[in-house]
């Protein structure tokens, strides 16, 4: 695990360098086929958004297909990484639990009304909720999307309803996903979560935020990192860059 | 024919690989219409007057009877599209028989051509070519056109919300638009879709029945051929070998399954249609299609880096191999 306690910076590390591409290829590659995307609606002319300064590209079917295909590839490569690396180190700690909807539900009840919250883990039951949705729509948009690059290669017709299905289900697996991203921005109205924002970008949280909200991880890191007091103290004199 | 581009090989083997695949997977269903063999149409220019006396070609009569009754009947009401203060209605010009409308899907040219020292009058029907790896359909982004096995590239009225991405992306700038009918009048007319795209399906409720298209059949002279389209093909060649003439469809758009035959070279044709297109009330209109020779498919482009999209995965799963094996390896050297 690369999750461990910074004593000397009072942090927690929280994700390692994959996890940060992989967040981080996810996310911007989705922008630009979110954006690419509603090009090949067709919406850019019709609603003149190419008359918008350094926008004059958008109306054009082939600039934003190319930048359709191109992040689509970063996408493809980061999931794909994704899955494996984490099944390769046996870290499932993102994927839904049981009684995660009432959890849920009682964190933002908390959140809401500043009443407590239950102990968490590593993630909290929203988050693993958010990554179940937002992977779900993501996967059904990557196995359709490669149905219609498929298509669109010479000697590939589907016939019958089949593109009908593909293209629509595609669409709305767009629009689920797009939902699924707004949520995920708006958790960062709450205040309990922007910790959780610095995280996304330098891999550590605070010390102090996850003995308070992540008791269970915090337990476990420190039950681990204890059954090894040697490395603890090897890990402690060592450069920041070299405790992982 | 010209020798086949390696880039051109490579594409066609992984594409006819992944379709193999995907046809034993059960996921493509034209394995279903594999004893349909596709129609292909030739056109005779050495032959057609374009009905020399008549008002209307017979053809484009014929056509146009034939498909009346898929024709647009349109909102009394019809709106802007938002925030444009245009739309395209087609009502009023219904009788114009002079260009493609989404009342007229076919309509016969007329140049005069200069060609070794003497001046040939040509006459081209034209239409939907029916294009082999159509765009239009593949890139319609609700799936509302498509191939069919029989050839026709047809669009589903009921689905089509009149984005007229097809036309844009159609070397010659053939489907029509009619606005104030079609799904979009359902949802909210003034802000999103704009109508209903209209061209030529081939006459497809008759290919589907076993007949000839309405003006395969109303050509008086037989300028037109309609058929099996490997047959149509070498028809077109052996007509032009004959004739020392030049083909049009077979190479344009990475293939289609109109073939053209003329006795002059269709680089001097679309010369003198792109003079004629200037001459037109709206000169950057669509509708009146010219015939560049040897356009390539709008797909091209993106087909090219098919194969590294699709190889993305691959290179994830062995970079995550990687990366992990190195981290866990760090792990151990830590202690961690």
């Amino acid at each position: 695990m690369a999750d461990k306690i910074l004593v000397r910076e009072n942090k927690v590390r929280r994700h390692n360098v994959s996890v940060l591409f992989v967040h981080w290829a996810v996310a911007i590659s989705t922008i630009l086929l979110i954006f690419s995307g509603f090009g090949q609606m067709p919406m850019y002319r019709r609603y003149m958004v190419y008359k918008i300064p350094g926008l004059g590209w958008s109306a054009d079917f082939s600039v934003t297909l190319y930048m359709h295909y191109v992040a689509a590839a970063v996408l493809m490569f980061a999931v794909a990484y994704h899955i494996v690396f984490h099944v390769l180190r046996k870290e499932y700690g993102i994927l839904p639990r049981k009684g995660d909807l009432k959890e849920s539900y009682m964190i933002i009840k908390a959140m809401l009304t500043g009443g407590k919250e239950p102990p968490s883990d590593k993630f909290l039951a929203e988050q693993r909720l958010a990554y179940a949705y937002i992977g779900f729509w993501l996967l059904v948009i990557i196995v359709t999307g490669i149905i219609k690059v498929l298509k669109n290669l010479p000697g590939i017709n589907f016939t019958g309803n089949t593109m009908i299905w593909v293209t629509d289900i595609h669409t709305f697996a767009t629009f689920m996903l797009i939902f699924g991203i707004l949520a995920h921005l708006a958790a960062f109205l709450f205040k309990a979560n922007r910790p959780l924002l610095r995280g996304m970008f330098t891999g550590k949280v605070d010390l102090e935020y996850v003995k308070h909200r992540h008791p269970l991880w915090y337990d476990r890191m420190v039950k681990k990192q204890a059954k090894s007091p040697d490395s603890r103290e090897r890990a402690a004199n060592l450069p920041q860059d070299m405790t992982v | 024919m010209s020798l086949l581009s390696r880039r051109d090989f490579i594409k066609r083997t992984l594409a006819a690989g992944v379709a193999s695949g995907l046809v034993l997977s059960g996921l493509g269903k034209a394995a279903e219409g594999a004893t349909i063999t596709p129609r292909g149409t030739f056109y005779d220019l050495t032959k057609c007057d374009g009905c020399k006396g008549l008002k209307v070609p017979r053809c484009v009569s014929a056509c146009r009877e034939e498909n009346s009754f898929k024709f647009p009947k349109p909102a009394e009401h019809i709106e802007y599209y938002w925030p444009q203060k245009k739309k395209e209605d087609w009502q009023d010009k219904k009788d114009l028989t002079t260009r493609l409308t989404p009342y007229n899907w076919t309509f016969v040219q007329h140049v005069q051509v200069k060609h070794n020292g003497r001046t040939v009058d040509v006459f081209i029907p034209r239409r939907c070519m029916h294009c082999d790896n159509p765009p239009c359909a593949n890139l319609c982004p609700f799936g509302a056109q498509g191939k069919t096995p029989e050839g026709p590239v047809i669009i589903n009225p009921n689905l089509c919300l009149g984005g007229a991405k097809c036309r844009d992306v159609c070397p010659w700038g053939i489907p029509a638009r009619q606005a104030g009918v079609g799904l979009y009048m359902k949802l909210a007319p003034r802000y999103v879709g704009g109508g209903v795209m209209y061209k030529c399906d081939l006459c497809y409720h008759r290919v589907k029945e076993g007949k000839i298209p309405a003006c395969v059949e109303a050509c008086p002279r037989g300028a037109i051929a309609f058929g099996d389209k490997e047959e149509m093909r070498a028809l077109a060649w052996k007509r032009a070998r004959e004739i020392g003439g030049y083909v049009y469809g077979d190479k344009e758009n990475g293939g289609t399954s109109t073939f053209y035959v003329s006795p002059v070279p269709f680089e001097l044709i679309h010369e003198q249609l792109l003079a004629q297109k200037k001459k037109q009330p709206n000169p950057t209109a669509p509708g009146f299609p010219g015939m560049p020779v040897g356009v390539g498919n709008f797909l091209d482009s993106v087909n090219g880096i098919a194969g590294a999209l699709l190889v993305a995965p691959l290179a994830g799963t062995f970079a995550a191999g990687y990366a992990a094996y190195r981290t866990m390896k760090g792990e151990e050297d830590h202690g961690g």
